[in-house]
């Protein structure tokens, strides 16, 4: 064997196993879900083609929109809730605004480690009625027969769980800008505090169009985690009651699982992917935009 | 140089404390709660406990059969992470030191991985397994664990390993190492400070693992952590005296882990996010 076969060898052996692994376990289940996505398959037999009727369901299904409507809320929660007061901590962090920086941003990040079922089922118990919150609303306000009653609101029931997700997540970007900001070059911003440049005129005109790409990469990693929430709300409310807290991934588990409709709930997990490369795109052209202001 | 206090300090602290305390709280009323009978949490929620009642963790631990799913997650985490380390390593080096044409089509086809999520192949992937006779296996929830850390732990060690340069590979070569050598004695040493960034990170995300165990078990002996939790905490018990502990033996662990690792753990987050 001549050195260039040889190198040739060992370079598909090192990538064999994961190539394989990635192959047959991620990509090649996306053009199977595809497939399904256009039958009425139900788990045995012979799958039916039936074109779009399944999308064509789903987008005029109720609980489908109020679905979408939640999961946009939750985009909404991460990229204008998570990540502005991610990068607040971050800058004040930096910019060495408060001592002990260091315990603060040990305990902001914490959340990071902990399973997100175990802090669905904290926070019920937190919204319990026996938990904090009601203990200290029937305190404070002297009704000691007070309940939450947020969850039986249809518009409203989403939102105790967006504050969850702001409590779980906004450490996590803190620490993804901090790491970030650390990396701009000291000097620059010590020859502008020597010229006179105000607070606002060095977040303004040197962090922030520093910041423009990390910004807009946590904000795609926002947007498909925002899709993608499940595991939270479904220990937390399943879904419930009566579907008001269903997110898009729950609306697919149930049909799928619950109602044995793999056609069906594969053409909602196939909405999942086309919303999440929808919006990056979105995203990313704004974020063209933006870097050509500051270019 | 003494700066003076301002109101932006004072602001900053305020803020910085109270989103520390709201992190805090919850936690130290779980611990706290683990320890009250059931009566107690209902009738005095805020009062701290009077003894240090172990019996919900005893009850928890049995009843709940965490014992099982604390051995099933860290089998789970351990064995997967072990290998999507190993294969990410080997592809890392493959991509970023052979030069070959092929080699941006495969980054690339790693970085559409990288916006694949679990939901989007879940209901295929349960379908391929129950047909393999891999559903509630263990080596049926390892295999998709390995696979689903790939996309991004390549693209770590790939950025890495680019950075570690050519002419160390080629003295050795020329020195008659084999490509295999150079990886296990070359590479994978000077990599180590990447590598235990990707172990911690991906034993993290496997520990945490939520929809691929609930979809592709369905036996309690197979069950990890979370799921487990789940059931029993969410559903099966009623006494928030055994569910509060179930929480703290799913919590405690991973707070201690933290606690050792968490520059690691932060640097696994923000390497995700860098520009390149």
């Amino acid at each position: 064997m001549t050195f260039s076969q040889q190198k040739r060898m060992s370079y598909y052996l090192f990538l064999a196993p994961g190539l394989l692994l990635f192959a047959s376990i991620i990509i090649f289940p996306v053009f199977y879900s595809l497939s399904l996505s256009f039958t009425s398959f139900g788990g045995y037999g012979r799958p039916v083609f039936i074109g779009l009727e399944n999308y064509a369901r789903i987008i005029r299904d109720e609980v489908f929109l109020h679905s979408l409507r939640n999961n946009l809320l939750i985009v909404a929660i991460s990229v204008f809730g998570q990540i502005p007061l991610g990068f607040l901590l971050a800058y004040l962090l930096y910019r060495r605004m408060v001592r002990h920086g260091s315990l603060y941003q040990t305990m902001i990040f914490l959340p990071i480690t902990i399973s997100p079922v175990v802090v669905a089922l904290l926070w019920n118990q937190i919204f319990s009625s026996s938990g904090i919150v009601v203990a200290i609303v029937r305190k404070l306000s002297g009704q000691p027969q007070y309940v939450m009653k947020i969850f039986e609101n249809k518009q409203w029931a989403i939102f105790p769980i967006l504050c969850v997700l702001l409590w779980m997540h906004t450490g996590t970007y803190m620490v993804i800008f901090y790491a970030n900001l650390q990396k701009m070059v000291p000097s620059l911003l010590e020859a502008a505090q020597i010229d006179g440049a105000s607070e606002s005129q060095m977040l303004g005109h040197i962090i922030f169009p520093h910041m423009v790409g990390t910004i807009a990469t946590a904000a795609i990693f926002a947007i498909s985690g925002s899709l993608k929430a499940f595991d939270l709300i479904y220990s937390m409310t399943g879904g419930g009651p009566a579907h008001f807290t269903e997110v898009i991934a729950i609306y697919m588990y149930i049909n799928t699982f619950k109602y044995y409709k793999y056609g069906f709930g594969s053409a909602a997990s196939m909405i999942i992917v086309l919303l999440a490369v929808g919006l990056i795109l979105i995203l990313q052209y704004i974020t063209g935009k933006l870097e050509q202001r500051f270019e | 140089m003494k700066k003076p206090i301002t109101i932006t300090n004072i602001l900053s602290n305020v803020l910085m404390m109270t989103f520390s305390l709201l992190t805090i709280i919850p936690l130290a009323w779980m611990i706290l709660s683990a320890f009250k009978p059931h009566a107690h949490i209902v009738r005095h929620p805020l009062q701290p406990p009077m003894t240090w009642y172990m019996d919900n963790f005893i009850l928890a631990w049995t009843q709940g059969h965490l014992g099982i799913y604390f051995v099933n997650s860290i089998v789970y985490s351990m064995t997967a992470t072990v290998f999507t380390v190993l294969f990410a390593l080997s592809s890392g080096y493959a991509l970023s030191k052979f030069h070959y044409k092929s080699s941006r089509i495969i980054s690339m086809f790693y970085m559409l991985g990288l916006l694949i999520t679990v939901h989007s192949v879940i209901i295929p992937l349960f379908i391929m397994e129950t047909n393999l006779g891999l559903a509630n296996t263990r080596l049926g929830v390892i295999l998709p664990y390995i696979a689903f850390g790939l996309p991004f732990q390549v693209f770590l060690s790939t950025t890495y390993i680019k950075g570690i340069p050519d002419a160390m590979q080629e003295s050795a070569i020329i020195d008659g190492a084999t490509f295999q050598e150079v990886f296990l004695k070359i590479i994978i040493p000077v990599a180590t400070p990447i590598i235990s960034t990707m172990f911690i990170y991906t034993f993290l995300g496997n520990w945490n693992e939520f929809i691929l165990v609930l979809t592709l078990t369905s036996d309690l002996t197979v069950r990890s952590l979370p799921v487990g939790i789940n059931s029993f905490a969410g559903g099966m018990s009623r006494d928030y005296g055994l569910q509060f502990a179930a929480l703290v033996i799913g919590t405690v662990p991973m707070i201690i882990f933290y606690l050792i690792f968490k520059d690691k753990i932060a640097q696994g987050f923000a390497s995700g996010a860098v520009k390149e």
